[in-house]
């Protein structure tokens, strides 16, 4: 596609151009005036850069790379837990685990002098609890890699949960929890997270009741069930040797202990959440999602379905939700679609802010969306559009060192094969219009949606009978 | 114990190292290229090859501050009309096309002029008019392409293409392979000589939009659009980007005509590309695309100071939402030597959890939920402020943490800051300088930014000296200088009973 290829209207253009630049531009500048499809690039060279992993001595893998332009070390580290463990009535157990990890202290140093330290190193971990997973991540200068190290391990092997801290810790996440409904879309994700798996660990939630049912030993116990070096891998970058980032590694982080099983992956979810959904909260705009289950990363139809997913609605203004609801119809100024595939299992989402008045309006040019892609309505265009777009992009994944080991080491925790990138533009580039529509045929199923709508709900149209009632709801704390 | 001190030791070891040699760890002014084109437009070029991409950004030295009075979200409105294509680019017939667009700004017009009656206004004729309006609309998408500019970009893998709107900067950005340059060259010139601002009244309604979400429907929107308007009475900082409601609401072509005008003035436009570039390849594109450019002398500002504050001003605003308040005090901008102390000041104040005001009132006393310092809100072109961003936890009240923040800047003229607190803010501070020279876009913002607002990139690049320079004493004298009641400006959000928020949006 890179060929110098003029075709008539191109020519035109050229002319026109040339025409213009006679009076008003240099000479120069003619070629400046050319289509931009018609121009022509020099070639360039992907390297498919990765990085190296290792098998330590204590039970983890390490993926590294080298990165010599800057003093720094960047390390990431991922823990096989996530919130879907929580204890049943004990919800947040997972968030407050991490939170003091970071916060309450260990055996050899107290929370405060701790933070001195780290205040003193300009710089500290950053520890963040998800749905499936923990990760970890720090960046420091190389000269001080020891101490950082050491201070790594101990906040992760041998944390103290300071009993004062616990109690902090608790009271601004209650407080937290207060605050959610201030933010129409914090409210409108949350509530839209939870009513996907109303019947699994991942649609439950920390609540003001079950934060005050965790104690300390619950945070011990967590801890000592995800927190193992058997558990984890690691991304390890910058400004040192392999022989250095495997000895740091393997002398701060203890080994594996025999008796201690790695834990298992959790099983996919329950695929329940579906019907419509009101909250109210009286705000001249209502935020709209909806979503459903859909093709898995390790699912064939994954590539198929990224496709779609771009043409709908993540491709930016030319795919189809952002053209209708912004561009044509001017009903909002974020619109579009999502697709968070996991290896087990998919959601496909969809999004719009929009005013009371027209908040049916953009549902129903959604719905049509969807109907349309249904129904075949996606072009030869439409897809190679897509497919170049996301083809071409590829290189952006592979943009600086620890982006590429935090990938690798991502891919190898979700247990995708090791050769996941090498092919995924191979997989792109087969991708048909017939799979493209199969693909929407068989995921996107209007009885099978869930439909959120938070806004001023008292002043909405009726909603179509065939969406079936809406469930009015009010979130508690 | 033991283990601690020594740790405490050994960290006071490299930390002396880490003052030695990290700052020429990384000679930024031997890699930054810096070229001004014959037309007075600025390129800088950093050339680092890990990845076969570039970074581009291209900075106008026109924002919302240069805004005609009534026509308040014009600057914002221009950026979202530059993706809407060129003479060129998004055309299947441009002669066609163009008739059709001069017939939809007439009617536009002439049904803003019925709608600005008000309750005068004659129903049936705007009823008319909008149907009218929505027939030449479906008709000029005959002969439009929409979305060109995203297409061509998302296409030849373009990322994170996007543009923002200050009071004093407007920037278009993005990272591309390195090898689709000329691109990036052919888009912007064309968009800046030659924009075509099709869909404006559906982009006007979308804009509203963005208003709602980002303004309306938020807490902190609405209280941060009071308080800059308590703060700022004269200086149009005072004024929302987005636009005054009414303003946007009648917002005209012409408007955005006025303010696309002063972008075609080469003197005030900065071009940075950041990444596996070629720099001689890479000038010489950028000359043949915009050394063409016309350049102006410079426009004598017509912009008044804001007058001295002469006693505190306080504004509260009711939301549905839990309290939170800002608080700000009047200063100098950069490159002002005590806008150096405040960014110190910032840090000390609330960077980490041992930060003054955070370890005072979220970890001790247990009174606040969130505490950030800023200085230099909203922009730098013009003095700005030094504010505190506070939210109280349930059940302290906002005039309570207000208090306990007052008392604490009140201590910083009582007595000079600790030479540990200010130099563990240096150490920040310069580690933030070198973890921003790590991606491609970080550098190519942070330099271009400072070389257009500053006139010299170098501001960043000498930035650690000249922290180094600040002393306590600097410090406490700035604190008794500004951080006083006369020049202070207070606002806060305090909940409105639901049925008194329900009224007012009923209205």
């Amino acid at each position: 596609m890179n060929n110098l290829r003029f075709s008539a209207k191109t020519i035109f253009l050229l002319m026109a151009a040339l025409m213009l630049a006679a009076c008003s531009w240099p000479k120069a500048l003619s070629r400046t005036q050319a289509s931009p499809d018609a121009l022509a690039y020099p070639p360039l060279e992907l390297k498919l850069i990765e990085p190296e992993r290792i098998a330590l001595k204590n039970g983890m893998a390490l993926f590294y790379l080298e990165d010599r332009e800057l003093p720094l070390v960047n390390l990431s580290i991922l823990v096989r837990t996530g919130s879907l463990f929580d204890p049943e009535g004990k919800e947040g157990t997972a968030d407050l685990t991490a939170y003091l990890l970071r916060t309450g202290g260990t055996e050899k140093i107290a929370s405060d002098k701790l933070d001195n330290v780290l205040a003193n190193l300009a710089t500290a971990p950053a520890f963040s609890m998800s749905l499936d997973s923990a990760s970890v991540s720090f960046s420091f200068l190389k000269d001080d890699r020891e101490i950082c190290f050491d201070l790594l391990s101990q906040m992760l092997f041998a944390p103290a949960f300071e009993k004062n801290k616990l109690s902090l810790a608790v009271s601004l996440k209650l407080e937290e929890l207060r605050r959610v409904a201030d933010n129409p879309q914090r409210l409108a994700f949350r509530e839209f997270n939870r009513l996907l798996y109303p019947d699994d660990p991942r649609g439950r939630y920390a609540t003001s009741a079950s934060l005050k049912n965790i104690s300390r030993a619950d945070l011990v116990d967590f801890h000592k069930t995800f927190f193992t070096p058997g558990n984890m891998m690691i991304a390890l970058t910058g400004n040192l040797s392999r022989e250095e980032a495997v000895r740091l590694v393997e002398k701060y982080f203890p080994r594996s202990q025999q008796n201690i099983k790695p834990v298992a992956p959790a099983p996919p979810p329950v695929k329940t959440g579906r019907g419509v959904y009101l909250i109210s909260k009286a705000l001249p705009q209502s935020t709209v999602v909806s979503g459903e289950f859909v093709a898995s990363k390790s699912d064939p139809d994954f590539y198929a379905f990224t496709v779609l997913d771009f043409i709908v609605g993540s491709g930016g203004f030319p795919s189809r939700i952002f053209s209708a609801v912004r561009n044509n119809e001017g009903l909002a100024y974020s619109a579009g679609s999502f697709y968070r595939a996991r290896p087990d299992y998919g959601v496909f989402g969809t999004y719009a802010f929009t005013k009371t008045e027209t908040t049916l309006k953009a549902l129903e040019l959604i719905d049509a969306i969807l109907l349309d892609v249904i129904n075949r309505s996606v072009t030869q265009d439409e897809l190679a559009w897509a497919k170049t777009s996301i083809l071409n992009s590829f290189i952006f994944s592979f943009e600086s060192p620890h982006q590429i080991a935090g990938r690798q080491m991502l891919l190898a925790y979700e247990g995708m094969p090791s050769d996941y990138m090498k092919n995924y533009r191979e997989k792109i580039h087969a991708v048909t219009l017939g799979d493209v529509e199969r693909v929407a045929r068989k995921y996107l199923k209007n009885g099978n949606r869930l439909v959120l709508i938070l806004g001023d709900t008292d002043r909405l149209d009726p909603l179509p009978d065939s969406w079936g009632a809406p469930v009015v709801l009010t979130p508690g704390q | 114990m033991l283990k601690s001190s020594r740790l405490a030791s050994f960290c006071a070891t490299c930390l002396v190292l880490f003052a030695a040699s990290w700052v020429h760890a990384f000679d930024l002014e031997e890699k930054v290229i810096k070229t001004r084109l014959k037309n007075g437009l600025t390129v800088l070029m950093v050339e680092r090859d890990f990845s076969p991409t570039v970074s581009l950004y291209i900075r106008f030295r026109v924002g919302a501050v240069d805004e005609a009075k009534g026509e308040t979200g014009a600057a914002h409105f221009l950026e979202h009309m530059m993706f809407k294509g060129t003479k060129t680019i998004g055309t299947k017939d441009f002669a066609a096309e163009e008739k059709v667009l001069a017939r939809i700004e007439h009617l536009g017009q002439a049904l803003d002029d019925e709608r600005k009656k008000g309750k005068a206004a004659d129903e049936k004729r705007i009823g008319e008019l909008s149907a009218r309006l929505k027939a030449l609309q479906d008709e000029h998408r005959q002969h439009y392409l929409p979305n060109e500019i995203d297409r061509l970009y998302t296409q030849n893998g373009g990322q994170d293409m996007n543009a923002s709107t200050g009071q004093d900067v407007t920037t278009y950005f993005i990272s591309l392979p390195a090898n689709k340059l000329e691109l990036w060259a052919r888009i912007e010139s064309d968009r800046l000589r030659n924009p075509v601002f099709r869909e404006f009244y559906t982009e006007r309604d979308v804009i509203m939009e963005e208003r709602r979400q980002r303004v309306e429907t938020s807490p902190e929107g609405k209280l941060y659009e009071a308080f800059m308007a308590a703060a700022y009475k004269v200086h149009p900082y005072g004024l929302p980007i987005l636009g005054l409601p009414e303003d946007l609401a009648f917002m005209s072509p012409d408007a955005i005509r006025a303010i696309h005008k002063k972008y075609l003035a080469a003197e005030n436009i900065v071009i940075a590309a950041v990444g596996d570039i070629d720099p001689e390849k890479t000038l010489s594109m950028i000359e043949r695309y915009f050394g063409a450019l016309p350049s102006s002398p410079p426009r004598p500002t017509s912009i008044l100071p804001e007058p001295s504050q002469d006693g505190q001003r306080r504004v509260d605003v009711s939301f549905d939402a839990n309290p939170s308040m800002i608080i700000g005090f009047h200063k100098p901008n950069a490159p002002s030597s005590d806008d150096y102390v405040f960014d110190v000041l910032e840090t000390i104040l609330t960077r980490g959890r041992t930060s003054r005001l955070y370890s005072k009132l979220v970890l001790d006393r247990q009174i606040a939920q969130s505490v950030s310092a800023y200085n230099g809100l909203p922009a730098s072109r013009y003095p700005n402020l030094f504010a505190i961003f506070a939210s109280p936890r349930h059940p302290h009240t906002g005039p309570e943490l207000e208090a306990a923040i007052l008392t604490e800047l009140d201590d910083l003229k009582q007595r000079p800051v600790t030479d540990e607190e200010l130099a563990k803010s240096k150490r920040q501070l310069k580690m933030d300088y070198i973890k921003s020279l790590n991606s491609n876009s970080k550098l190519a913002s942070t330099l271009s930014y400072y070389e257009l607002l500053m006139g010299d990139y170098r501001y960043f690049s000498n930035y650690v000296a000249e922290i180094d320079k600040v002393t306590t004493g600097d410090i406490q004298r700035a604190a008794a200088t500004y951080l006083n009641e006369t020049n202070r400006t207070v606002a806060h959000l305090v909940k409105a009973p639901e049925n008194r928020v329900k009224k007012a949006d009923h209205e």
